[in-house]
This record gives structure tokens, sequence and C-alpha cells, in this order.
């Protein structure tokens, strides 16, 4: 067993990694995320999560969930750290997982790693008490710096494989299922459907292929980490998504999706811009960089000032000439907390997806993430919107306009605590020395 | 400022032979240089003196037959004036609001924005509360010159700023300081009966003061208000401070008059420290405590483990010293984590009662716990180079409705940025000219720069705990 996957499992155990194998850690993560550009590609299928704020025991329930990595390709969209108790060994874990599986877990940048918004909301303390010095943080900023600024997921299929659990009665369906090919899923963290909407199927659909919705059983969650049932006809477990044959030609429509943890940027029209971003740096006050990590969406007009001081808000019809100058069917963010984990606006333009669940121990929201599904329909070699400006030169016309992806999203409720063993007290501030 | 001899130093009443003259209180913290300023001015001085003075009153007494006289909540040994329950009518009545303004039950993310119509009918009937509520040859003094605002106007900032923000649904620390200055105005402006030492200190305390947090709580759970700004588990507690520091004092060993104010030990038979982890304990002791108080309502909000979700507090149920120790180590956080922490007091407005004018009896510097409770080491941040310039940033559109305006949106829960304004309604964002060296990070426990805040000033450091607020919070 090497020394990183001794790490992993120390941290995957709640229990900290020496200072010096924290240095050596990020910069092996920073010699990685060096190479990265400023926008990563990700194949689906793919696992997104939104933020995480050092809620490490939900962090496992999530893998719990979602699946284990390797088996399972991960993209965390921020905001990893600040706010809870176990910032350090979420982070560390997370980086671990990403120099130990490069290919498998996709982190980008989140408006709390920084160092001056973790000197304000808690990760600096944390290391300070948890280290003694704030030798570990500056290690973490540094890695903070060079972590990318957005990903651009391709490939994902419009249609979802059912998950076709036994719950069928709690269904809501938008449709009957034979009339419509299954556009998003609701499942709870024991795997059952509570959710489920149908959009019509298109034209070309006459190929019935789709009628071969064998449904599958749910997925055996309480199985081993990292030996999940999938079923047989899936890919990679935690997608359960895909599938191969059952693909019309629509799927092939599918437009890239754009993760990114806040959202748009006045200064951004197009993905390739955010790729001339020299973001290896503190994140700014101010500009692109700040926007795309500070951002959110609402129900206006254009843009609008944010209360947050930095970013924007934007609407939702900035969000449709967004994507549609990108040839992008969804935008991915997270960065707000919403209480049901996930929320769709703007006619599913824009996603939050939101990890951390009873947020700050007393929100009482439960989280979600969100799987996409791969699209094996031209085997594997599909045409695929790449997110690249210019690409639909804003003339994609009525026929052409791509379609959303489908979603699954797990929802998820905070982890059991009575499991955590009570620590020594700690010194106490110099005040009360 | 301790007593010395019989002397307890006592918040000053305004002197009627003396000229004054009311303004209309403004901020005067722009930067975090600032702040020095602030604790070598006149409003700290008397913040500090009448915090003391409340404090110093919550001790138990020892009465000259040898018994001793606790002060818990309900007592019966405290009589309330009529000024002061002129002020519960007050806060009854801002109560009432809550009644009429349910909170709003369709889709939001946390913070309901019910409570900015709270706010709005707070705002459109605060002039006539004070004037129901307190006399009016109180809030219609005049200045010497009989020019200018009246005494209504400084009262009326103070009353204002101490519900949290309507804007971004959040309540903290700086609220909090606002009410204690609107307490601390009546009291300058003679509200308040002379009577002995510790009279009216724990009416105060007892009949205003803990009502005051009643009602934040209700607040805070009815409107779900976020902390505003918060260092998340590592701060104190998500909104409050004050009642930690009385609430340590009701338990502190019995003092006389000429006794100085104890550092340490405990009054006898009152819970051991420790007990903030006993349910059991803090549900009946809530009762008459405010620190119990404060500490079930964390238990009301939150769940999980205590030492997990609020681990300073966990900490300190370990000191063996006793209550005395934690009094006085609460006074000197709150002194360094609230009073010198430039996010928490920028908002706060600088009058004639509260005045930004230097003290002449300023000691320079004013908070020596502040140099000495900073990190040894203090960690060198690599410059990461200059901020991307970006010009022409498009500002709200005509017709683009303020955020906070937005029907049907909240703006809850955000991470705001710590150098967010916040209250203004210009485009313009963080001074361009930010510096670099802002991202100095804070001590463990140290107090306060704010993160952004220029390079090697006068003022301490951040804070790197403690129940911070929001930086741009009123």
């Amino acid at each position: 067993m090497s020394d990183l996957d001794r790490a992993i499992e120390q941290l995957r155990a709640c229990r900290l990694i020496p200072e010096s194998q924290v240095r050596e850690l990020c910069y092996k993560a920073r010699e990685l995320l060096i190479e990265e550009g400023n926008v990563v590609s990700v194949d689906a299928p793919v696992t997104i999560c939104g933020d995480i704020h050092g809620q490490f025991h939900d962090l496992m329930e999530l893998f719990r969930v979602g699946g284990d990595v390797p088996d399972t390709n991960y993209l965390f969209m921020g905001d990893f750290v600040d706010r809870g108790f176990y910032s350090l060994e979420s982070f560390l874990l997370l980086l671990c997982l990403k120099v130990r599986y490069p290919d498998r877990i996709t982190l980008i940048r989140g408006n709390h790693e920084s160092r001056q918004i973790t000197t304000v909301y808690g990760f600096y303390d944390e290391c300070i008490r948890k280290y003694g010095s704030a030798n570990v943080w500056r290690y973490c900023c540094e890695v903070f710096d060079y972590l990318a600024l957005g990903a651009i997921v391709l490939g994902a299929s419009s249609e979802l494989e059912p998950s076709g659990s036994g719950v069928n009665n709690m269904t809501q369906s938008t449709m009957p299922v034979d009339d419509g090919e299954l556009e998003t899923e609701v499942l709870n963290s024991r795997g059952e459907v509570t959710m489920s909407t149908y959009r019509p199927r298109q034209r070309s659909s006459s190929d019935a292929s789709t009628d071969s919705r064998n449904i599958s059983p749910p997925r055996d969650i309480s199985a081993a980490p990292g030996q999940t049932a999938a079923p047989a006809r899936t890919g990679a477990p935690g997608t359960g998504a895909s599938g191969d044959g059952n693909g019309s030609a629509t799927t092939s429509r599918t437009g890239a999706v754009l993760c990114v943890h806040g959202g748009l940027s006045p200064l951004i029209d197009s993905v390739d811009k955010i790729r001339l971003i020299d973001r290896k740096q503190e994140v700014p006050h101010e500009g692109a960089m700040c926007d795309l990590l500070w951002s959110d969406p609402d129900e206006i007009e254009g843009w609008g000032l944010s209360p947050r001081g930095a970013g924007f808000l934007f609407g939702g019809d900035i969000v449709k000439q967004f994507n549609h100058l990108n040839g992008l069917s969804l935008v991915a963010r997270a960065h707000q907390l919403v209480m049901e984990g996930y929320k769709e606006m703007f006619d599913g333009g824009i996603v939050t997806v939101w990890s951390a669940p009873n947020y700050c121990y007393r929100c009482g929201n439960v989280a979600a993430i969100l799987e996409l599904g791969e699209d094996t329909s031209s085997g594997g070699t599909v045409a695929r919107s790449n997110g690249e400006y210019g690409r639909s030169n804003g003339v994609v016309g009525a026929d052409n306009t791509v379609v959303s992806p489908g979603r699954r999203y797990r929802v998820f409720e905070a982890a059991a605590q009575d499991t955590r063993g009570m620590p020594a007290k700690k010194p106490v501030a110099d005040y009360f020395l | 400022m301790n007593p010395d001899g019989r002397a307890i130093r006592v918040l000053a009443v305004l002197d009627a032979s003396e000229p004054h003259t009311f303004v209309e209180p403004t901020k005067r913290i722009h930067e975090s240089q600032d702040v020095s300023a602030f604790l070598s001015s006149k409003a700290y001085s008397d913040i500090m003196t009448f915090i003391l003075q409340l404090n110093r009153a919550m001790f138990p007494s020892k009465l000259p037959d040898g018994t001793i006289q606790t002060w818990p909540l309900g007592s019966d040994a405290v009589q309330f004036s009529a000024p002061v329950r002129q002020l519960q009518r007050l806060l009854s009545k801002l109560e009432d609001i809550v009644q009429e303004v349910p909170p709003h039950t369709g889709p939001r993310r946390f913070g309901n924005i019910s409570f900015r119509k709270w706010h709005e009918v707070l705002a459109s009937r605060a002039s006539d509360l004070l004037r129901e509520c307190l006399p009016a040859e109180l809030l219609d003094k005049r200045s010497s010159t009989g020019q200018g605002v009246t005494a209504e106007a400084e009262l009326k900032a103070y009353f204002l700023g101490s519900w949290g923000s309507g804007q971004r649904l959040d309540y903290g620390t700086g609220h909090e300081l606002s009410f204690l200055a609107f307490l601390g105005a009546i009291w300058k402006l003679h509200g308040f009966p002379q009577s002995e030492f510790g009279v009216e200190e724990r009416a105060l305390v007892l009949g205003v003061i803990e009502p005051y947090l009643e009602l934040v709580r209700l607040l805070i759970k009815t409107y779900t208000l976020e902390p505003a700004g918060s260092h998340g588990v590592w701060g104190l507690d998500d909104h409050s401070f004050i009642p930690y520091v009385f609430g340590s004092a009701q338990l502190s060993p019995a003092i006389e008059d000429t006794d100085l104010t104890p550092e340490e030990g405990s009054l006898p038979d009152v819970p051991n420290t420790n007990a903030v982890m006993k349910l059991n304990i803090v549900e009946r002791e809530r009762r008459s405590n405010l620190y119990f108080s404060a500490i079930g309502f964390i238990y009301d909000v939150k769940k999980g483990p205590f030492w997990e979700h609020s681990p300073m507090l966990y900490d300190i149920s370990g000191i063996q010293a006793g209550w005395g120790k934690i009094n006085k180590g609460m006074i000197k956080m709150y002194n360094a984590e609230v009073l010198s922490k430039f996010p928490v007091v920028q908002h706060f407005p600088f009058g004639s009662l509260f005045s930004f004018d230097r003290d002449p009896n300023a000691v320079m510097p004013p908070t020596t716990v502040h140099t000495t409770s900073g990190p040894q080491g203090r960690p060198v941040v690599p410059d990461a180079g200059p901020p991307s310039s970006s010009t022409a940033r498009p500002s709200a559109e005509p017709g683009t409705k303020a955020p906070w305006a937005t029907a049907g949106s909240s703006t809850r829960a955000p991470t705001a940025a710590p150098w967010a304004t916040g209250r203004s309604t210009e485009p313009s964002r963080a001074p361009a000219t930010l510096p670099d060296t802002s991202r100095l990070p804070p001590g463990p426990m140290a107090p306060t720069r704010a993160p952004w805040a220029g390079a090697q000033t006068q003022s301490p450091p951040p804070g790197g705990d403690g129940p911070t607020k929001a930086p741009w919070a009123k």
C-alpha cells in the first residue's frame, strides 16, 4: 500500500495526516492542477456535487449514496472548506483522491477557496487549531490558486435509463412512461425514485428500442464501498444513466454542460474567454474570475447587483443567451443553499446543486448530487458540443436546438452522528488564560 | 476600570450645565485604520464603561448580614423602574409586528423575505413607538443652540440598528451592540432613575436585555435569519455575545461594593462550567441564567454534537478556574472580537452621545489584549499578484430591481464578500485599490482586522474566532 493509499485510508477515517505529508500532497496536487486548463473537459458519465463546507461525515454519506471514487467519476464545484468542523479532513481527502485518481475526480474552485475568505469563515482558525500553525493553511491556499475555474461536461445522454426502483406508487410522473423519454429523476438516499419527469419523444423516436426499458433493481447502496451492485446495463457505477442501444438520434443533440461554482459574468460571453483568464492567483475582488465564483442567478432580467458585494445577479435571459451562444444545454453551479438540495431555474437552463445537508447544523435542508449519464448512441464518438464560442454562431436553427441532458438527482440527508466520539477539550483561547 | 475603593465607574450622564449639540449619527469607520481611532474614541470608552458597569452589577452581592443575593432571571429582588417597564412595552410591540408579518411560506432559500416586511413596518412605526415608550422631554432634548436635530435622531439610529438586516436577512453582534448603545444613549440622557449602583443596571440586564435577546431569538427562528458573517463552527456563537458576558457574571463569586471584580472562581452551588454539555442542566438553568439561556438556544436550533458545532464553547466549558475566569475572558474577547473588529464596528454610527472624538484619557494602545493574543509567528502570505483589473463593469442596468427588492427572491445564506458594503446602492464594489497585503491572515484568536484591510495599520489583526458578523452588516 502506497503512502497515498494509506493517507486516503486515514482521512476516510476522519483522522488527519501529518503536516509533512500535507505538504507533499499539496505539492503533488499543484503539479497536477497546473496542467489543467481553466475549464477542464470532463466526459460523461459524471456525478456533479456542490458545496461541502467541511461537513466530512456528510461527504462520506455523499460517497455512500453516489458511489466511491474511482468507481464513480466525480466533479466537485468548490467550497470544500469553511464553516464546518472538518474542512481539513474533507479537503485533504478530496485532494488525495485527486492525486490518486486524477481522471476520476475533478475539483474546481469555489469562492471559499481563497486566503481572504478562509480567514473570515473558519478554515484558517481550523488549521491553527488542528495543526498549531498556519503552515497547512498556507499549503492549502497555494493549491486553491491552481484549481480550475470551471468544467465542461461532454457527451451526456439526453435520456436517463430508468433506475426503476420499486416505489413507483410514489412517482409523480409528468407523463406516462411510454409517451416520453425520461428526462429527470429524483432518488432518495435509499435509491428509491421519488419523482420523474419525461419529455415528449422526438420525431425520430420511431426508433422503438427505447421500449426496452427493463426495470433495473435499485442500486444496493448498502453494499460495501466500491462494490455497488450496478444494474447490468448501466455504465460506470454511480451514473446509472447510460445504456447501450436505447439511445435515439435525439441524444446526440445533447449540448455540453458548463460547471462553475457561482455563475456567469458580464465580462464572459463565451467559454473560451474563461480559458484566457490568468487563474493562478488569489480570487480577485472583481472581474471575470471573481464573478464566476461569486455570481448568483436570480429572477431578474439582465444583470443586477449582488447583495454579496461580489459577483453579480443574472437573469434567465442571460443564461439562455449564454447557453445558446456556447452550444450549452445547461449550466450547473453551486454556491447557494437550496432547501431541496437542487434547484432548476430558467426552464432548466441552470441548476443549483447543494451538497451540504443540514448546513451549519441548523438549516434543515437536504443535499443533492447530480448524475449525468453517458451518451453511447453513436458508439461513444458522438458529435459533441464542446462549448466553444462561435460554434453555434448564434444562428442555431430551431431544429438544431440542443437538448438538455438527462438528470438524475440523488438527494440525501445529514449523516448520523451517534458514532462520533467526543474529543478531548483543547486549550482555550488566550482570552481565557 | 474596575472600582478602586468604592468608586465604581459608571457611564456619565450629560451635564446639563455644559453646552451640548446633538447630531445625526453617521458612520465614521470606513477602513480598518479607523478602528484604532475608534478604540481611542469617547464612544469606545463609553461603550466599554457601560458594559463593565452592567457586568459588575450582575455579580452576586454579599450582603452586610453575610447572606448572598444572586440575580437570576425573573428575580423578585430586582424591581423594574418605570422607564424599564416602558422599554419592555416597546419590545412587546415589536413582538406584535412578528404576529402581523408571518413568515413567507413560498419557495425560498433560507432567510425569509418576510423579515424585510417586518423591518419596513418597524421603520414606519419607529418614531411613534419611541414617542410612545420614551418620555417626550428625553426625545425632544435640543442642542444648546436650539438648532439642529434633537436627541431622538441619535436614539432612533441605534434603535433601528438593533434588529438585524432586512436586506441581508441576517443578525449579528453589531446589531446587539447597537441595542446596547440605544440603552446607553437613554442612560446618558437621564432616562433612568438615579439610584444606588446596580439597581437600574440589573433591571436593564434582566428586564430589558434578556427580553431583547428573546425577541431576537424569535426573529431568528421565525424568519430563519442568517448569522451575520460567520466563522462557522469556529465562532463563539452564530448571533450573540453579550449573554455570555452577563450570564457568566451571574454565576461568579459574590462581591461587596468595595471588592474588585473577581477574575476567577464561582459562586458555590452553581452549575459547573462543563454543565453546558448536559442538556438537563441547560434546560433548568436557561430559565435563570443568561449564559445558559444562550446555550439553550443553540441546542434549540442546532442538530449535531455540541463539541462539533460549538467547539469554542465546548473548550470554554473545560475551564477549571470557574465562571469568574470565563467572565473575564468573555470581556476580553468581546473587546477584541466585537469592538475591535472592523467588519462589526464599521457600521456603527457616531453622534454626540457616542462620539468619534478622541477620548483625552484614552490609553494608547487602548486594547492591549489584542497584541498579546495574536499569533506567535504571523505567516507570510505570498503575494498573488494584482487582482485582474477589469474596467467597464456593467452596473445595475436601469430597470434592474435591487436584489433585496425582488419579490420572491431571497438573498439568503450567501457568503457575502467581506469587503462588501452591502448597504451601498451604488454599483461600485470593492475599491479597486485594495492592497494585496490584505491577505495577511489573522491570528488564531487574535482581534480584528478585516482581511482586505490595509497593510501595516495600528489596528489589531483580524480575529480568528468569535461571533463574527458579516463585515457589511449594519
